[in-house]
């Protein structure tokens, strides 16, 4: 305890540019959650229509798919797609990424994490969305048909925006656990926090002023509570606005999933 | 094809003990995680509003800090304060403490799906505050925790592989993968044994989890 709270190994905040540093880096995994959260959603909606299709192969294709990439570790999709991705992709994304965007992302490293963060978060998405999806009614789809809708009328009117609407916390949820696991992109030689955290905490960086690893952790920690806890009490503000103005009450036979999804697995 | 197969009959003995590894690393983090669950849980549930707020700030600081964090902190961080603990120890606690946050979230809700009315007729029945825990919220709320328990042991065993990996270096599943593909150069082939690796130990936890729903399933 004394250790924690010795003001002398609190200097390294005020000494430097150790918390600029630090938070460049935070910034890298912010751009990579933003970018592979908008790509894990259309992803993840293109695969649970995939999977709710009508068409058999289609479905068991995209049922088979889905149900690989979310059970395996991130971490190892990561891995293994910075060992096995041809290098002409990265060379690809150095000539094809604008200059204005950010030097984290400038690396062609970046492919196989952002490549990696989609493939599974949009399949752990795309569980969550049919889920949703499912749980409406079979009643409104047939009635819009009835009415002379269309298959694809009756999803993009009736039922997607009632099937996802419910479906809001669990995505939420899901997006905090990308938050936390653009992390493990450290492993793939990205510039993000926790590479800075360390070179922040080794000797003679900034005139030789040398963080302790516990503080500097302890600091990278409460950057990502921060911003999830923002995100989480958004999309509580959000819900309670949707509540009142659709008067949507609690939807059963969701809710295992819904924590299922607050654990980060689907 | 035939790579494929000498890759793996090759390194059988390296992928076997990686497999080993990360099973154990799992089932003690899930001892841990069920018992501080389990506690904290118990405060958030409390009659008192202090401990009540003492459960909530555990569940919210861990279940937002990225485990890879805590894994620095437990690890490199405590050693360079004085306080080293071994990869095993780091790795098992840091798994464990983390997903003790969902554990108790998912017992809480398991708690409050029992309703109101049961409670309030245990109590005037004359059963004390525990007695009503005991014998009607627990039995009840265990049956609907189930499957997000089932979930959660999914998602260690996922997030062990982060362990391996990290800085503690545990020779868990994805370890042997990486060392095989290093001295092979078959990534393919390394990587897909460690993934079906994986795959069995997740897919064995969902059967187990379907046999459990169905067996102990509420039927009203």
């Amino acid at each position: 305890m004394n250790y924690l709270f010795n003001p002398e190994n609190w200097e390294w905040i005020v000494t430097g540019n150790n918390v600029r540093f630090i938070l460049q880096g935070f910034a890298v995994n912010l751009e990579i959650a933003i970018i592979s959260m908008v790509l894990s959603l259309i992803a993840g909606l293109a695969l649970a229509l995939a999977r709710l299709a009508r068409w058999t192969p289609l479905s068991v294709a995209a049922g088979t798919w889905v149900d690989v990439w979310r059970n395996l570790p991130l971490i190892f999709i990561i891995l293994y797609l910075a060992l096995s991705i041809p290098s002409s992709w990265r060379d690809a994304w150095e000539d094809v990424i604008p200059s204005w965007f950010p030097e984290g992302l400038q690396s062609g490293r970046v492919v196989a994490a952002i490549l990696g963060l989609v493939l599974y978060n949009s399949a752990v998405l795309a569980e969550i969305m049919r889920a949703g999806i499912q749980s409406l009614d079979r009643g409104q789809n047939e009635a819009a048909r009835g009415l002379g809708m269309s298959y694809r009328q009756s999803m993009r009117l009736v039922v997607l925006p009632q099937g996802l609407r419910r479906m809001v916390p669990a995505t939420v949820s899901q997006l905090i656990t990308l938050n936390k696991d653009t992390t493990l992109v450290s492993i793939v030689a990205i510039q993000e926090v926790m590479r800075h955290g360390r070179i922040v905490t080794s000797a003679n960086f900034f005139g030789g002023v040398q963080a302790p690893v516990l503080q500097v952790f302890l600091f990278v920690g409460l950057l990502f509570i921060i911003v999830n806890l923002a995100l989480s009490r958004l999309s509580r503000r959000l819900e309670i606005r949707e509540r009142k103005r659709t008067a949507v009450g609690e939807v059963k036979g969701v809710r295992g999933l819904e924590e299922q999804a607050a654990a980060g697995i689907g | 094809m035939g790579d494929y197969i000498s890759v793996l009959t090759d390194n059988l003995d390296e992928f076997l003990a990686g497999f080993w590894v990360t099973v154990r690393l799992v089932a003690f983090s899930f001892v841990i995680a069920m018992v501080v669950g389990t506690l904290v849980a118990a405060l958030r549930i409390a009659p008192s509003k202090w401990l009540q707020r003492i459960g909530g700030v555990y569940v919210e600081t861990f279940r937002n800090i990225p485990l890879l964090v805590l894994l620095f902190i437990s690890f490199a961080g405590l050693r360079r304060a004085g306080v080293g603990i071994g990869p095993w120890t780091a790795g098992i606690v840091s798994l464990g403490l983390y997903t003790a946050a969902y554990v108790a979230e998912s017992l809480r809700s398991g708690v409050f799906s029992v309703s109101k009315g049961q409670i309030e007729a245990a109590l005037s029945l004359g059963y004390t505050y525990r007695q009503t825990l005991r014998r009607v919220v627990f039995p009840q709320a265990f049956r609907t925790v189930i499957s997000p328990l089932g979930s959660l042991i999914i998602a260690m065993i996922k997030n062990s592989a982060i362990i391996g990996v990290s800085l503690l270096a545990l020779p868990d599943l994805l370890k042997a993968a990486r060392l095989v593909q290093s001295r092979t150069f078959e990534t393919n082939e390394a990587f897909l044994w460690a993934a079906a690796g994986y795959l069995v130990l997740t897919g064995l936890a969902t059967l187990t989890i379907r046999v459990l729903e169905k067996r102990y399933a509420i039927h009203r």
